[in-house]
């Protein structure tokens, strides 16, 4: 190659690889508001938890093994989102789409149970307008919910995208800031669980 | 976060990281569910528990630790948790301070009810409603009469001092400090008696506390 | 539900103007768009409208775009105020009630939503407008950037402002009310049970669109001063205005999320019947006043940062020497970014929390006064042996100096719990935060709009009139806010449209109305400024790039800079760089290839999408929640893989550019010599110039012409 192209060439993959750091630092900054959102949540369950309005509280309410299964399968799919993403960063178009659609079937499970939950406690009676103790559970893990979801959109596009363009760089740039999303997500789930499911038993209101 | 060229240590990495998840995960949850014990002790076991593992997916899943470091954003992080002890820590102590001080009228009344708290600061709370009988103790040239006193629940007992210093009245049982019905101390001058219900079941001693000689007893009971 | 529930939600006849003011508000903003829309057609300027302002991503584009819409917000916030004056001026005499109302002219309710509009138009749409304005235009400059980090979502986040300002007068047009709760619409007032009407679903939108597009833009902000300075550009080298824009937007990045989050459970209050906030099923309504003040006590520092900033370029420039201790300026505004986050509770100690929690807090807030003052003293430093040049700029900053001071000093008589337990709520503290906001934020936008106008549009401003302005502010400030602060002492409580007219405070009302009065010449003085300066623009020319003797590097480029700021970006070693560079020479002016991003209408769209999802629901019309909501994700989505958002500008187009520029400076100032001998337009020669102009436009029938 002649020397003027690749100076050209190191020109732009200098501007890239600026511009993949700006991205990167931009986006998680964009996720430590995100944290920050999910911090009123929580502290308004903190709060309001113990207003049960005289119905049931969480500690009769929550089924400990299906919150266990929502976390291991939010945690498998962390890891296999990671895996998907040490795929793309070797350029396996194949195995990236392979693990991606893994991670994908996991949140769609969990997302499922999640739904599921939900509509028994509507179903029972236990809806989001019943006391604050139910309107801050509801919104708090709801939220989390409509993030994963969210989080499965962007995955199915930037997947399709991947199969019509392959892995660009571009294309890798959006599954490294969607990984960061998805393993976010199963940090703030580490807490949904901790302080709503388990502290539901462990510190009864 | 600069791109590394692939290793075999990051998919290390990935797998450590979800074993040491998994293992922080399980612990708590058998913690919880089998009661092995309770209470603040039990929260702040579990606690720790999501803050580790929190950690091990910053160190094992976003890579934090390795090099080149990321520090700007490991400086957000540490801000953002600092801002989110402020929000949640802060909401807490705030609200909870707030609810103890205006508690609405129907939780107070139950809770005076229950406990037997019929004054707050001399103020009556509502309870004790009805006519008592009185008992009256005089305090002259630093002497209690009577020193002795038996009263039912909800009688009134009032101190009057024919002394030209004032008295400061402290109670105490079974040789401890104590507060009777919330108040720990009552003034007494002569021309300004005090009066106290007697909501409270037990014996009781109280003296002066700038002149321990006067002093004497009563016992409430139903 | 109805086929029309369906169709249109709750909206109906009723919705529409009837009263004489959604009549007169909406007729207003009717007749504006149609002498728009007229003249842009006459002039075939659509398409240029279009392509060179409104899907611009350029940062000093978006500045200018939101400085006007800041601007023209600043009139109606200001109209409001007037109104509010009227209104207690005539309701604390005896004086029979008018228009239907029992006191003054207005009733309770229609002026409990004129203090509501007012707070929130002020705060969201006029100061963090223009702040976002200065920032946008003047920090990539200071570092030698050519644009902020990310463009799109520039132009992205003062579209979803805009989205906001929409939403926050749409009420003329639907529904005629808007909250009657107080700007932050306090639970349980503002829940559904007591605000039942539509009035604060339009405050919660307009704030909820417009605050996502402020944490869009703090992102922004903060990336772009981390991680596009100049190479050789260190942090301690930044210019002090950086600074206070870095700090304000770190504030901004933590505390609007905080707004997000509230406002949304305040929505699935009043929607959802959640009771998060309710008097009843276990909600606090408490919670929602410690949330939306962790949110709102920051916010002020967002806005008075900046202003900070401002203000230490102007002392240093105008005082012609360098800002003495520039470190102990740095970490004064540090030491009020990070303690921003630890008084909230000052703005309700009177809710009931108990004395040790009060104390707390009032010490927090106490001690914050210290940073703030080590800021004062780098200032006053400043001005010690300087040679003061006492243009607007420097007026704007002595005038700050002063009111700014007595807000800060009642701020102090306030942090103290027990005197806060007599004034909370009263008149005093209306006067003081309007001292802090209209002597801090709005002095120091103003002395940043005169000082940084001839870089901006080429052109000075006129000396004369910006002071004769500068005089009614402070005169105006004076006859309206001290009065305040007796009557507050006094006991008169705020928000309240009339007071009994046995107190005798009348006078005091109507010396407060005359005030605003002043400061509405004053405003209007800052409008003749800019036509005076445009008159008279041969003679204004800003010819040079640095018409102050400036020392940051937006001095360095030519006035109304170029799209891509510099032609090269320069090598920075030290701090006031541009001063350097004049004591040791410029360097030649070198060209390269220049990467320049597109315009763009997703901005554009996905804000009108958010604003029609918004108006969904305030109205319940759940088919436009839908549609908006996926038609945000769809140009979101296909704005977010279009891989092609850039163009290059070669070396040598920008060489042909430089060299067209040149000439038209060079033609400037043969027109600015020209010109020299003109005497400065003073306020009574502008007046007859118009009217002249309006007379021999009237005489020969110019209009038909247009």
């Amino acid at each position: 190659m002649s020397e003027v192209v690749e100076a050209e060439l190191g020109h732009l993959e200098h501007h890239e690889e600026e511009a993949n750091d700006r991205t990167l630092f931009g986006f998680w900054v964009y996720l430590m508001t995100d944290l920050l959102m999910f911090s009123v949540l929580f502290a308004c369950y903190a709060v309001l938890h113990g207003n049960i309005n005289g119905g049931e509280s969480g500690r009769q309410l929550f089924e400990m093994p299906l919150a266990l299964a929502e976390t291991l399968i939010l945690l498998t799919s962390s890891f296999t989102c990671g895996i998907g993403m040490f795929m793309a960063r070797q350029g396996k178009k194949t195995q990236t789409l392979f693990w991606f659609a893994i991670t994908f079937i996991l949140g769609l499970a969990f997302l499922t149970f999640e739904v599921r939950e939900f509509a028994k406690f509507i179903g029972e009676g236990h809806s989001l307008h019943g006391s604050a103790f139910l309107s801050s559970f509801f919104v708090l893990v709801g939220t989390h919910g409509l993030h994963i979801t969210s989080g499965l959109l962007w995955m199915g596009t930037t997947m399709a995208y991947t199969v019509r363009r392959g892995l660009t760089t571009h294309i890798v740039r959006k599954l490294s800031l969607l990984s960061l999303f998805w393993h976010f997500l199963d940090i703030v789930w580490i807490f949904i669980f901790t302080i709503v499911y388990l502290g539901a038993v462990a510190w009864p209101s | 976060m600069a791109e590394l060229k692939p290793e075999h240590g990051t998919l290390q990495a990935y797998i450590t990281g979800f074993v040491l998840s998994l293992i922080f995960t399980l612990i708590p949850y058998y913690l919880v569910v089998h009661h092995t014990f309770s209470g603040r002790a039990l929260l702040i076991t579990i606690l720790g528990f999501g803050v580790l593992q929190m950690l091990v997916q910053l160190l094992f899943f976003l890579h934090i630790g390795r090099r080149p470091r990321p520090t700007w954003q490991i400086h957000f992080l540490n801000a953002t948790v600092g801002a989110i002890l402020v929000v949640v820590g802060g909401s807490i102590v705030i609200t909870t301070n707030l609810h103890h001080n205006m508690m609405p009228t129907e939780q107070a009344l139950k809770l005076v009810n229950d406990e037997g708290i019929y004054q707050v600061n001399g103020e009556k709370t509502g309870a004790c409603q009805g006519q008592y009988p009185n008992h009256q103790i005089i305090i002259k040239d630093g002497v209690a009469t009577p020193s002795f006193i038996s009263a039912k629940q909800c009688d009134t007992l009032t101190y009057i001092t024919q002394d030209g210093r004032p008295n400061d009245i402290v109670f105490t049982q079974d040789a401890k400090t104590a507060s009777y019905a919330g108040v720990a101390s009552y003034s007494v001058r002569k021309g300004q008696n005090q009066t106290i219900t007697l909501s409270e079941l037990g014996t009781y001693q109280f003296h002066d506390s700038a002149q321990p000689a006067t002093a004497g007893s009563f016992t409430v009971s139903n | 539900m109805s086929v029309k529930e369906l169709l249109i939600g709750k909206l109906n006849w009723e919705a529409l103007p009837h009263e004489w003011f959604t009549i007169g508000g909406t007729g207003f903003f009717f007749v504006i768009a149609i002498i728009i829309a007229v003249y842009l057609t006459r002039t075939k300027r659509w398409t240029w409208l279009w392509k060179e302002w409104l899907t611009s991503v350029d940062p000093k584009r978006i500045g200018i775009m939101y400085f006007i819409a800041g601007g023209l917000m600043l009139l109606r916030g200001g109209l409001d105020a007037i109104m509010i004056w009227l209104q207690q001026a005539l309701g604390s005499s005896n004086m029979h009630g008018v228009l239907g109302a029992q006191h003054g002219y207005l009733t309770s309710d229609h002026f409990q939503q004129i203090f509501t509009a007012h707070g929130n138009i002020m705060v969201f749409f006029v100061a963090m407008a223009f702040v976002f304005g200065l920032i946008n235009y003047i920090v990539p400059l200071q570092i030698g950037a050519r644009d902020l980090a990310f463009p799109f979502l520039n132009s992205l986040g003062f579209w979803l402002y805009i989205g906001g300002v929409v939403m926050v007068n749409m009420f003329f047009l639907f529904g005629g009310q808007y909250a009657a709760t107080g700007w932050l619409a306090i639970a349980p007032l503002s829940g559904r049970e007591f605000s039942p009407g539509v009035g604060v679903d339009y405050w919660i939108w307009s704030l909820q669109i417009s605050g996502i597009g402020s944490t869009i833009g703090a992102i922004n902000f903060i990336i772009t001063i981390l991680k596009m300075r100049a190479k050789g550009m260190k942090l301690s080298m930044m210019p002090l205005f950086t600074w206070g824009s870095l700090f304000s937007m770190l504030m901004a990045v933590t505390v609007f999320p905080l707004l997000t989050a509230t406002l949304f459970l305040m929505f699935f209050d009043r929607q959802l019947g959640t009771h998060f906030f309710t008097t009843t099923a276990g909600g606090d309504p408490m919670m929602y006043t410690n949330l939306i003040w962790m949110w709102g006590h920051p916010e002020v520092y967002i806005l008075m940062l900046p202003a900070f900033g401002v203000f230490s370029e102007v002392v240093s420039t105008f005082s012609r020497k360098r800002v003495s201790s520039y470190t102990s300026n740095v970490l004064g505004m540090a030491g009020v970014s990070a303690l921003a986050l630890s008084v909230w509770l000052h703005h309700f100690f009177t809710m009931g929390a108990s004395a040790d929690v009060n104390a707390f807090f009032g010490v927090m807030t106490m001690i914050i006064a210290i940073p703030t003052a080590v800021l004062f003293f780098t200032w006053i430093a400043t001005l010690k042996g300087g040679r003061i040049r006492f243009e607007t700029p420097m007026l704007w900053f002595l005038g700050f100096v002063a009111i700014f001071t007595i807000g800060g000093l009642s701020g102090l008589i306030l942090a103290i719990p027990p005197a806060d337990f007599q004034l909370h709520n009263s008149l005093f503290l209306v006067a003081h935060f309007h001292s802090n906001v209209i002597g801090g934020v709005l002095f120091g936008i103003f002395a940043g709009i005169n000082y940084w106008f001839p870089k901006i549009a080429g052109i000075k401003l006129n000396e004369r009139i910006g002071r004769q302005a500068f005089w009614c502010w402070i005169i105006g400030y004076c006859l309206s806010f001290i009065p305040m602060y007796v009557l507050g002492i006094m006991g008169a409580t705020r928000r309240l449209d009339h007071y009994d007219a046995s107190t005798g405070w009348q006078p005091l009302f109507i010396m407060m109305l005359i005030g605003g009065i002043v400061i509405a010449i004053g405003t209007a003085l800052q409008l003749a400024q800019i036509l005076a300066s445009v008159i008279q623009r041969k003679r204004l020319y800003d010819t040079t790039g640095d018409p102050w003797g400036g020392r940051t590097l937006e001095w360095s480029v030519p006035s109304a800079p170029q799209s891509y700021n510099f032609t090269t970006i320069p090598e920075v070693s030290s701090r006031d760089q541009f001063w350097k560079m004049k004591q040791e020479g410029l360097p030649e002016p070198a060209y390269e290839d220049i990467h320049i991003p597109h315009n763009t209408a997703a901005g554009i769209y996905i804000s009108l999408f958010a604003f029609l999802a918004g108006f969904g629901f305030v109205w319940d019309i759940i088919w436009l929640i839908v549609v908006s909501l996926v038609g945000i994700l769809v140009v979101f989505i296909r704005r977010a893989y279009n891989e092609n958002s850039e163009y290059t500008l070669t070396a040598a187009e920008v060489r042909s550019r430089e060299a067209t520029r040149k000439e038209k400076i060079a033609a400037q100032r043969k027109e600015a010599l020209a010109a020299a001998d003109e005497e400065e337009l003073s306020l009574w020669g502008l007046i007859k110039l118009v009217l002249a102009y309006g007379l021999d436009v009237v005489r020969k029938r110019k209009w038909r012409t247009w």
